[in-house]
This record gives structure tokens, C-alpha cells and sequence, in this order.
């Protein structure tokens, strides 16, 4: 073998090697910066709101909260999240008990209240978050058919701390705790789903 | 004239799976025509059934239709967002308008006639609008509620008219039927919210499908659970036809009744429709 093959050999090698390890910590770096802009988050397409979300947080009180999508809420005077349907009725027909064991889901009227018939108001239902404990029992009791669909779970930043491996998605037998990107918008929002009532 | 109670069974089933009638992804509407002939719209089609169960025609509707009528003469009415589209017997196109107002699209769920007037369900306006035989808004009903409008927290509203041109309207949100004047005076309402009984509306948002029928009976549709109820002229409840005929995710279940009495309801999740006649 000739001195220059020797050479061109050597430096062919070196060459790769730098360009392997170059390829490599450039990865190591993508993959470091990706994994610090992917948070977790609740799909709500698998979430079945077991409940689990509430009992296998870290935190005492989860930060798995339910949030209400507005643009499918249907302001309804008998939202079925609510009012527990099955409840005895007060003296104006409306059942008396409520789903939320915390009473963390709260409504007000929208624009001027009928207070003779309450059938004649649309109502507008936020959450409650320090009391919400992410149960999940408004988002089963208003999923289609029973409701519009237009609550679900999600978890809240100013809560999660970010474990790396959080404890609800080794928990969640319906794999409905998945990475999306910072700020972790819901992946049904980032699918573009629209209501549709 | 009170009415005794009634028992309906199914005794025939249309667009059944594996059949060559079947709706291969989407079931909105039925309706009855002439002579008891039943159309049906799905899979962006109208299609027309023999009393076999076959198809005798079928042709292309807008893809988003989602609701269709029979007028006496034959024309089929089709609802699609925004607008009314008017088909002959034979499936051509013969007209057409538009509905809302300019600028909002209407979310039509529901078209029916009555003589040469128009009703069409506004689900996003939450009104009935009448037009005439030239799609020609001529008014308003609903809006003498106090409310100024049905209240549908579904966003959906199905009408139906009778013999006498008294039209009936789903106002779910109060779970009432209210029934109507062509010129939006207010005539009657029923209904209301309860478990305890079966006369009763439950959920959110009942009854969400209704269809006169001839002898001036009401036929209901309603979601969680999904049934079908058959009210007197009086109002009294005569019939109950179960949850077990129908997919429990139903959020609507589309009604007709033909000129004897019997009910067609077109199940949207199977995507099939059943005939319940008395027994």
C-alpha cells in the first residue's frame, strides 16, 4: 500500500468520525430543545374522564382541570354536567341536585334574566379551578348524546409540575395523556375541530 | 276525542346493511311522498324507495344537505346550509333559493310545504322562515316568543306542517313542541321537562325530531335515550317505541308518517330506517 492511499485513507476516516459526532450532538441538542418544548396534555378524543386524572397527580389537588369550550356549549338551561337530571325537582320543575361534587362548575345568565321561567335564559358555565379536582364527572355527563361534548379535561400549567414522567399518563389506561408542543394547547384545538352541536 | 293507547312493532327495515340500498356513510333525512313513496337523503344522494325496499332512482344532492321534504305535486325539497335547492319527481333540478339574511348563513335542519308556501328551519337563527313558491321570504315564526326565538341549545330545529297549515316546531331547550300560525301567531305548546314520567322530555334538549301525522297524532324523536313517542290530538302520550330500536348515540332520529299511520324513523349512527306500524 502507497504512502498517499495511507493518507487519504486516514483522513477519509477522521472526516467521518467528525461528521458522525457533529450529526450527533446536533441531534442530542434538537432532541434536548425539543423534549423542553413538549409538555403533556389530555387528549380529549381517548379520555373516558375515569377519574384518574384526579387521583394519580402528584399534586394534592390535580392539575387536571375541566375546561368549557364555549364555542360548543349550548348555554343550556338543563345542562346535564350541571344539574344531576335524576335529581328530585325544585318547585319551578328544575332538578334540585348537582353533578360537580365540588361545586366547581358555576353559571350565570346571558343578558337579561327571566326570573318567572327560567326556560327563557341561556346560561354560560365556566370552571371553578381551585375547586375543580379534574374528577371528570361534568365531562361524561356532558358527552354526546346527553350534551354538545363542549367540556373536557385538561392540564394547567400554573399547576403541573412537570415531571418527567408524569404519573396520570402512567396511569391512564387509555393513553390519553400525550406530548404536544408548548404552551400545550389541546390537541383538539390544534385538529381544528369546530362545533358542530 | 281521546285516543286509546297504541303499540307499534317494526315491520320492515330499509337501507339495512349489506344491502344494495345501504347508506355507506351518512343517514339525514326522510321523508314521505305521494302514494307513501319514501325518499331518503344520504351519502350526498336523494334516493327513492319501492315498497321492497329497493331503489327506483336516486340522484346527486349538495353534500352538506341535511334535510329533505316532498311536495304534493312530487318536487323534493332539499335543505343545505344557506340555501333550499328544488328537484323535479325525476331528479333534475328545478330551482332553488336563498336563505338568511345576507352575509349569515342559515343553518338549515328542516324543509317543509304546505300548499304553495315554504317553511324552512333556521337553526342558526333559531326562527322558521316562510317563503313562497317564488324563494321569497315572507315572515317570520318563533319570534313572538318571549325570547324572540326557539331556544335550541342542540342547534337543531325541526318543523312539520298539517292539513290545516298549523306548523309545528321542536323547541327543545324548553322541551316543548310548539305549534304555530303560517303567519307566526302562536297557537299552542306541549311538553315539558321530567324523568318520572313518560309523557315527559328528559336531557338538555328534547324532543329534537317531530312529524305530524294524519290523524293529527304528534310523533316525537328524542335523544339520551333514544325513542320515539306518539301523542294524541289531545296531547295524551298513546305510544312508546323503545330505545332498544335504536342506536343509543342518536342524536336524532329523522321521522315521517305516511297517509296510514305508519311511522318511518331513520336511525343516523346505523344509517337504516325502520317502519313501526300498529298492532
Amino acid at each position: 500500500m502507497s504512502e498517499t492511499n495511507t493518507r487519504r485513507k486516514f483522513i477519509d476516516t477522521t472526516c467521518r468520525i467528525i461528521g458522525f459526532a457533529a450529526l450527533g450532538g446536533v441531534g442530542a441538542v434538537l432532541t434536548t430543545r425539543a423534549s423542553a418544548h413538549a409538555v403533556f396534555q389530555v387528549d380529549p378524543l381517548k379520555c373516558t374522564s375515569c377519574d384518574l386524572c384526579r387521583t394519580s397527580c402528584v399534586l394534592s389537588l390535580s392539575a387536571v382541570k375541566a375546561v368549557n369550550e364555549f364555542s360548543k356549549c349550548g348555554y343550556c338551561m338543563l345542562c346535564p354536567a350541571y344539574m344531576d337530571v335524576t335529581s328530585a325537582p325544585n318547585e319551578k320543575g328544575v332538578p334540585s341536585g348537582k353533578v360537580c361534587p365540588q361545586d366547581a362548575l358555576k353559571r350565570r345568565v346571558v343578558g337579561k334574566e327571566d326570573l318567572d321561567d327560567p326556560n327563557n335564559n341561556y346560561y354560560e358555565y365556566s370552571v371553578d379551578e381551585p375547586k375543580c379536582t379534574g374528577c371528570g364527572k361534568c365531562i361524561k355527563a356532558c358527552k354526546p348524546p346527553f350534551g354538545n361534548g363542549s367540556l373536557r379535561l385538561e392540564i394547567r400549567y400554573d399547576r403541573c409540575v412537570t415531571c418527567n414522567e408524569c404519573s396520570i399518563l402512567i396511569a391512564c389506561p387509555e393513553e390519553a395523556i400525550v406530548r404536544v408542543p408548548a404552551p400545550g394547547l389541546s390537541p383538539l384545538l390544534t385538529q381544528g375541530e369546530t362545533a358542530n352541536g | 276525542m281521546e285516543m286509546q293507547a297504541r303499540r307499534y312493532t317494526p315491520v320492515a327495515t330499509l337501507a339495512g346493511r349489506g344491502t344494495a340500498a345501504e347508506f355507506k356513510k351518512s343517514l339525514s333525512g326522510v321523508a314521505v311522498g305521494a302514494a307513501g313513496v319514501i325518499h331518503a337523503l344520504g351519502d350526498g344522494e336523494v334516493r327513492v324507495f319501492a315498497a321492497n325496499g329497493g331503489v327506483t332512482r336516486a340522484w346527486k344532492a349538495p353534500e352538506q344537505a341535511a334535510c329533505l321534504t316532498v311536495a304534493p305535486d312530487g318536487r323534493v325539497l332539499v335543505g343545505v346550509p344557506g340555501r333550499v335547492e328544488i328537484y323535479g319527481a325525476a331528479g333534475n333540478r328545478v330551482g332553488g333559493f336563498s336563505v338568511g339574511e345576507s352575509g349569515k348563513q342559515a343553518d338549515v335542519t328542516a324543509v317543509k310545504m304546505f300548499r304553495d308556501t315554504i317553511l324552512v328551519a333556521d337553526a342558526s337563527a333559531r326562527l322558521v322562515r316562510r317563503y313562497d313558491a317564488n324563494g321569497v321570504e315572507r315572515g317570520l315564526i318563533g319570534n313572538q316568543h318571549k325570547t324572540g326565538s326557539f331556544m335550541l341549545p342542540n342547534r337543531s330545529l325541526d318543523i312539520d306542517v298539517d292539513s290545516a297549515g298549523v306548523v309545528y316546531a321542536t323547541d327543545t331547550g324548553r322541551h316543548q313542541v310548539t305549534s304555530w300560525k303560517l303567519d307566526g301567531a302562536p297557537v299552542a305548546a306541549f311538553g315539558r321537562f321530567g324523568q318520572a314520567k313518560p309523557e315527559d322530555f328528559v336531557g338538555c334538549c328534547n324532543p329534537v325530531n317531530l312529524a305530524v301525522a294524519p290523524d293529527g297524532c304528534l310523533v316525537t324523536g328524542e335523544k339520551a335515550a333514544a325513542r320515539v313517542k306518539v301523542f294524541g290530538p289531545d296531547r295524551a302520550l298513546l305510544a312508546v317505541i323503545g330505545p332498544e330500536h335504536f342506536d343509543s348515540m342518536c342524536t336524532h332520529i329523522h321521522l315521517a308518517v305516511d297517509s296510514s299511520g305508519r311511522i318511518v324513523a331513520a336511525d343516523p349512527v346505523r344509517r337504516t330506517m325502520t317502519i313501526f306500524g300498529r298492532s
